[in-house]
């Protein structure tokens, strides 16, 4: 059986800020395939064989936004049970968030480069 | 009332933007890698550059009725050049270039430096933030007449989601007096075309925008100065 890198997908349109997530997210995990998207439609025609193991997804994005992204993948038997770690700027309470599979929401004001290693070091090691 | 406190609203969240990323990559500074180091340092000092351009356009907004900016003869080239020259480095981050290309006869215009510079700069931040990866945006100055004047028509055309219609339609009707949730174009305030068109009627230039299938192209026009023709 062949051994594959985990994948995470980043999604956000903020380049720089992308760019400090996958500087965060390598720090938890070298070995791990990450691949930036900066819209939500990207990101779902990219969904494929193999699936990422975890998804940092913004919320406002060009054209379709974060939340539609969540109804999406959450339709999807297989995409369902994908841990989505919201990065966010938007104040959003967790709880209301709890149909789809938010494993935490991390606040671009008040966020640390740790928490997200911590993410990736929990689902993909 | 309701304008002016949506105004500051969507301005605060534009100004949030490169507090949070300056915070993120101040967080992320490794001592034990001094190539990184050195990266992110650029892009801090790129990001907070960008940011004190913007509050310092903010106050300049505040203060255009003061008669602290005299209009005089300007050399357009000199003006593109030096804001081509200055986002270098932001469209190279980020995988995109900027074309500039010069076909005006006429080399002077009536305005303001300072205020053009940060008209031309806002239009080109615009660019490097709607267009899409590795597009190439480009800025073209171009001699233009209307109505028998004579003008200089300055283009930043970005490849990239077209401006929504409703932001499109108040610029036509000069009626951009706030900064505007642009919702095709999230995370943006619309600040810097709201300061651009405020510094452009100052100048009592022609500010608007062409949608295109494949993003925006946002122009300014500014009367041709005659003096100094006779060197030209």
């Amino acid at each position: 059986m062949s051994h594959r890198s985990p994948l995470i997908f980043v999604i956000d349109d903020d380049e720089l800020f992308a760019d400090c997530l996958v500087s965060a997210i390598k720090k938890g995990n070298k070995s791990v395939k990450i691949e930036t998207f900066k819209n939500a439609i990207d990101a779902m025609n990219a969904m494929g064989d193999p699936l990422p193991s975890l998804i940092f997804l913004d919320i406002l994005l060009p054209g379709p936004d974060g939340f539609t992204f969540l109804n999406e993948i959450t339709s999807y038997i297989d995409t369902a049970k994908i841990p989505i770690v919201l990065v966010t700027s938007l104040e959003l309470p967790e709880t209301d968030l709890s149909i789809y599979n938010i494993q935490g929401i991390l606040n671009k004001e008040r966020m640390k480069p740790s928490e997200v290693t911590d993410y990736v070091k929990r689902y993909t090691n | 009332m309701q304008s002016e406190v949506n105004g500051i609203f969507v301005t605060a969240h534009e100004l949030k933007a490169p507090l949070s990323l300056m915070r993120q990559l101040a967080l992320s500074l490794d001592p034990n890698d001094p190539a990184e180091t050195r990266e992110y340092q650029a892009r801090m000092v790129s990001v907070s550059e960008r940011a004190l351009r913007q509050v310092s356009d903010l106050s300049k907004v505040a203060r255009l009725e003061e008669g602290l900016f005299t209009m005089e003869p300007v050399a357009v080239r000199g003006v593109c050049d030096e804001v081509a020259s200055e986002l270098q480095y932001l469209f190279r981050f980020n995988s995109k270039k900027l074309h500039v290309k010069y076909s005006n006869r006429h080399k002077l215009v009536i305005a303001n430096r300072d205020l053009l510079h940060s008209v031309v700069y806002n239009f080109c931040v615009n660019a490097i933030k709607y267009s899409n990866s590795s597009t190439a945006s480009t800025l073209t100055v171009s001699d233009h007449k209307s109505d028998n004047i004579q003008s200089v028509r300055i283009v930043i055309r970005d490849f990239g989601p077209s401006l929504p219609m409703d932001i499109y339609q108040k610029l036509a009707k000069n009626q951009l007096d706030a900064p505007t949730g642009i919702s095709f174009r999230p995370d943006s305030s619309g600040l810097g075309l709201y300061i651009a068109t405020k510094f452009s009627r100052f100048m009592n230039a022609n500010v608007g925008a062409i949608r295109h299938r494949d993003g925006t192209s946002f122009f300014v026009e500014l009367p041709v100065s005659n003096q100094g023709t006779l060197f030209a």
